[in-house]
């Protein structure tokens, strides 16, 4: 098969690594971490690219992407199949599966996620991994804005009021994915958990979503698209399905 | 005496906390809902005039600016902020019975979900709209809501997801909260949701911002 694989960069190594190794021909195009602040703008380009790829001669078009705070919702499937992993979002990727990434999520909802593409990548208008929200970062950017705007006392008390979320996350998590030199970021991770009174966890990672995903295994835990379906929210364990565009149902 | 409540209402809605506030500069040295209130209170303004004519009618005022994008997070945090100190004042009265809430509403976030800038503004707005709000914070079990609700007969629930991943349990919550004691409002909101998913998990409405949440409830209360 020839497949066109559309991924975000904080997967970069593992689908390079992962595309090498696949018995087909894989071409990526990778897109920035910052595209995730605005889910709207996410989609546009993603639904641009998988326009364009039409008449290239693909079989399909593969995602690196989950649900990603629903960027990837209502993606339409053009003449070539699509396909995309039942996924939240790229922890689920990196820990290699939906059913760890719930047993994660439920035991240590308050998580702060760490790995090394994502870290190396980010720029200052990144969001935070794994949040869904723009409201990390970005905050302390805006502190000596708000002193000049509100003073420093109100600065203060913004400052509180709208980072309060971090105050109840518990632990820093580092996920090895076993590519690349993860040692500086695995230090910033734990030098973070420090900081903040965080516990701190080292997590090997896995590659097999991934692997599958450029292999063409898709028998399950991914959603295959038909040419003019979309991609729609499920609300329960499946985390996507797919409805012809214009009609209800899953 | 209503250029005091107007004054109240104004000095809400632009987050002048008080005379030494530094925000907003053209307010500069003026009085704010600290000292606003308490000559309201001293003149023997009816405490729930001040809180309806005046507090209230500033919230009211940004929440709807806040609606429609004319202003964001840190301006409603400021009108809540100038709000609370005028809150404070009432409550001896709100305590005697002088000054009446409309109702009280049970908020927090779902089970597994730590993210409440969202919900605070949403318990802002309603505190400012006139109601008792008790926010059990986050990561909130249907039996935490549950007893909430037992604690403040009659009062509605507010749950808040951030997260596509925590969507999920607001179903189980809604169903639990509606299974024993059906005549429970819930209203639902957060980033990822829809009208389309708040009808799928059977609550009774779905708001996109802290002023649709309020509205809701003075139309279901009226």
């Amino acid at each position: 098969m020839r497949l066109k694989c559309l991924g975000c960069e904080a997967l970069a190594r593992m689908v390079y690594l992962c595309a090498a190794k696949s018995p087909h021909i894989v071409n990526v195009e990778l897109f920035g971490l910052g595209l995730h602040n605005t889910p709207s703008n996410l989609r546009a380009r993603l639904q641009e690219r998988i326009d364009a790829a039409t008449g290239q001669k693909y079989d399909a078009i593969v995602m690196a992407y989950g649900l990603c705070g629903q960027a990837t919702e209502g993606l339409t499937a053009r003449e070539i199949p699509l396909v995309i992993p039942r996924a939240h979002d790229c922890i689920t990727l990196f820990l290699g599966g939906r059913e760890r990434y719930k047993d994660q999520f439920e035991n240590h909802p308050g998580t702060f996620w760490y790995a090394l593409d994502y870290i190396e990548r980010r720029d200052d208008s990144a969001t935070v991994l794994s949040l869904g929200a723009d409201a990390g970062v970005s905050i302390h950017e805006a502190y000596d804005g708000f002193v000049e705007k509100y003073g420093k006392e109100n600065a203060d008390y913004l400052m509180e009021a709208m980072g309060a979320w971090q105050e109840h996350y518990k632990r820093a998590a580092f996920i090895d994915m076993g590519i690349g030199d993860g040692t500086a970021v695995e230090k910033a991770a734990k030098k973070e958990s420090k900081r903040r009174g965080w516990a701190f966890d080292r997590i090997e990672g896995d590659l097999v979503l991934v692997q599958r995903l450029l292999d063409g295994d898709w028998e399950s835990d991914f959603l295959v698209l038909e040419p003019g379906q979309q991609i729609a929210m499920t609300y329960d364990d499946d985390v996507i399905g797919c409805h012809v565009s214009g009609e209800d149902g899953v | 005496m209503s250029k005091l409540l107007e004054q109240i209402a104004v000095c809400t809605e632009r987050g002048k906390v008080n005379k030494d506030a530094p925000y907003p500069p053209d307010m500069k040295g003026e009085d704010g809902v600290d000292e606003l209130t308490a000559r309201a209170l001293a003149d023997g303004v009816n405490p729930n005039d001040v809180l309806t004519q005046g507090l209230m009618v500033g919230m009211n005022r940004v929440g709807v600016k806040f609606s429609n994008n004319e202003v964001f997070v840190p301006d409603l945090l400021m009108a809540a902020k100038a709000m609370k100190v005028g809150m404070r004042q009432l409550t001896p009265h709100f305590e005697s019975g002088a000054a009446q809430r409309k109702g009280a509403i049970v908020i927090g976030t779902v089970k597994g979900d730590l993210h409440d800038i969202g919900k605070n503004l949403v318990g802002m707005v309603m505190e400012g709209g006139g109601w008792e709000v008790i926010d059990l914070g986050v990561d909130t079990s249907a039996e935490q809501f549950l007893e909430a609700v037992e604690g403040h007969p009659g009062a509605a629930v507010a749950l808040s997801a951030l997260l596509t991943t925590t969507m999920a349990n607001m179903e189980q919550i809604v169903k639990t909260i509606k299974e024993k004691i059906t005549s429970t409002r819930v209203l639902v909101g957060g980033a990822p949701l829809t009208q389309e998913f708040c009808d799928k998990i059977g609550a009774d409405a779905y708001a996109p911002d802290p002023q649709g949440a309020l509205e809701y409830l003075e139309a279901a209360a009226s």
